[in-house]
């Protein structure tokens, strides 16, 4: 079977060119999900559409409201971001742990999303930034929350003709910080086998405000943790409170079995990184002068 | 129209390539132009042995398409030595015999290449984590690491950067 490659030069053909070809056509970023797929099911595409050339997808940008990050920005990107540091430090400790340098170099976020793999490390931080994603296909552009983006595993509302373009997200209001953790069996190179993602604001009476918890690779699809953010509002971050707070991210989890880790394992690590997220967030918040994301 | 011509720049030579659309750079290096440097295992991106520097950066030839090379600079290991003179690297690994059988070396001499023109003057600590998608069975990595720090060095001090 014969594979057409097609270089669109601009989003608009990059768009028509999939509505073209239909759904035996794929976008191709940087390959490292979509070449993998390829060559272990053996099923190829009629055409792979190569979004490289679409430099303009390849920035980050921030205005008064918030940040875009286009669909092309790689992982090394971010994990490099000057503009990432303080409040926004989750979204490097996110990006860095992606693979090896060899990956990270290639690898975007518009693919780690598009992908929806259940333990995709950038979608904990970007679902408690209230991340949008904005889609641009032959019937128009869309923006939709990325948590509804994001259907199941390898799922999404992405139509086959639709480019993502970027990704926005507001930034938090006051003083916050972030935190990302991930477990794995070892430091570098390993898929999640628990992924958490925190934020937290300081009130004026020294308490937790504005609390947002997101977990990875422990179901299905990334998800919110409404009902520990719920708990640990206005509270202070004490022992009891976090092994609190630990139980009731436990008990939003729905882990498999697998070859990397049991289903009660994966619980059991929803809890200890439950805790350690936001004592670490706590932590951030507590040092002065963490609020310089507004650069 | 079958395969993608493409016309390829490796190690400062122009190649006319034909390729069919979802070969990967690591085929076309290869079996194609015969660059047997460039090694082959996972095919997934995990091991780093089939590592190549593109516009400066590191990639695993393995997962990136052929295609979208067109217009890029690749180096592979072939591309390092200087008329017959060993890079910095090179000379590094040999002295302090950071090679056993020798068949991740290819991937890690390139993996820090890429790595060293970015970060003259790293720590020990910053080269494990650079290194940490190359995988080697045999060493160790502890003379790996010895010859990535003493080629940084000498990098340096031939004052091939500031
Ligand atoms: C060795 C290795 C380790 C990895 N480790 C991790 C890890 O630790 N954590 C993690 O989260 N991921 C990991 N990954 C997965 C992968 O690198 C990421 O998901 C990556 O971000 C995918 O991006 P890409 O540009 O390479 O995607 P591609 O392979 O180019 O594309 C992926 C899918 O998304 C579609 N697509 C891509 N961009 C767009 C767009 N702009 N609009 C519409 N559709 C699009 C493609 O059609 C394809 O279906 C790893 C991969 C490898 C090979
Ligand atoms: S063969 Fe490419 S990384 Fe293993
Ligand atoms: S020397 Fe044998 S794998 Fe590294």
């Amino acid at each position: 079977m014969k594979v057409e490659f097609l270089e669109p030069q601009s989003l608009q053909d990059a768009v028509a060119m999939a509505k073209a070809k239909g759904v035996g056509a794929r976008f191709v970023a940087g390959g490292t999900d979509l070449v993998i797929q390829m060559r272990k099911t053996g099923v190829l595409p009629e055409a792979i559409i190569n979004l490289q050339r679409l430099r303009a997808l390849g920035e980050i940008k921030h205005d008064a409201d918030g940040f875009s990050l286009g669909a092309l920005v790689t992982h090394r990107q971010i994990e490099s971001e000057d503009r990432f540091l303080g409040g926004l430090q989750a979204l490097r400790e996110s990006a860095c742990v992606i693979g090896g340098h060899q990956v990270r170099n290639v690898a975007t976020l518009g693919g780690n999303l598009c992908n929806a793999s259940p333990a995709a490390d950038m979608v904990p931080i970007l679902l408690c930034f209230n991340a949008d994603v904005t889609l641009v296909g032959s019937s128009g552009s869309r923006n939709i929350p990325l948590a509804a983006f994001i259907e199941g595993p390898r799922k999404t509302q992405r139509a086959h003709d639709e480019v993502m373009t970027d990704i926005r997200f507001p930034k938090p209001a006051g003083k916050f910080a972030s935190a990302f953790l991930k477990g794995g069996r070892r430091r570098a190179m390993e898929i999640s086998i628990v992924a958490m993602a925190g934020v937290v604001s300081m009130s004026a009476g020294g308490t937790m405000t504005d609390v947002r918890l997101a977990m990875g690779a422990a179901g299905p699809k990334a998800i919110r943790l409404a009902q520990a953010e719920k708990f640990l509002e206005g509270k202070v971050p004490s022992k009891a409170v976090l092994e609190e707070a630990g139980k009731l991210a436990a008990a939003a989890a729905s882990p498999i079995d697998d070859v990397r880790a049991s289903a009660s394992f994966r619980r059991h690590l929803v809890g200890v990184y439950a805790r350690r997220v936001i004592e670490l967030g706590w932590n951030r918040i507590s040092e002065a002068g963490n609020d310089r994301s507004a650069a | 129209m079958t395969e993608v011509q493409l016309d390829l720049t490796v190690n400062g030579r122009r190649h006319r390539v034909s390729v069919p659309a979802h070969h990967s750079l690591l085929d076309v290096l290869r079996d194609e132009l015969e660059l047997t440097g460039t090694k082959t295992n996972c095919l997934e991106a995990e091991c780093g042995v089939c590592t190549v520097v593109v516009d400066g950066k590191s990639v695993a030839s393995c997962t990136m398409l052929a295609a979208q090379c067109q217009g890029r600079e690749v180096v592979t290991i072939e591309g390092l030595q200087d008329g017959g003179d060993l890079h910095p690297l090179q000379e590094a690994f040999v002295e302090h015999g950071a090679v056993q059988c020798g068949y991740c070396i290819p991937g890690m001499i390139m993996t820090a290449k890429a790595f060293l023109d970015e970060n003259p003057r790293p720590t020990r600590e910053a080269v494990r984590e650079a290194i940490a998608g190359t995988l080697c069975r045999c060493t160790g990595y502890q003379k790996i690491v010895d010859a990535i720090m003493a080629a940084s060095q000498r990098l340096v001090q031939q004052g091939e950067r500031p």
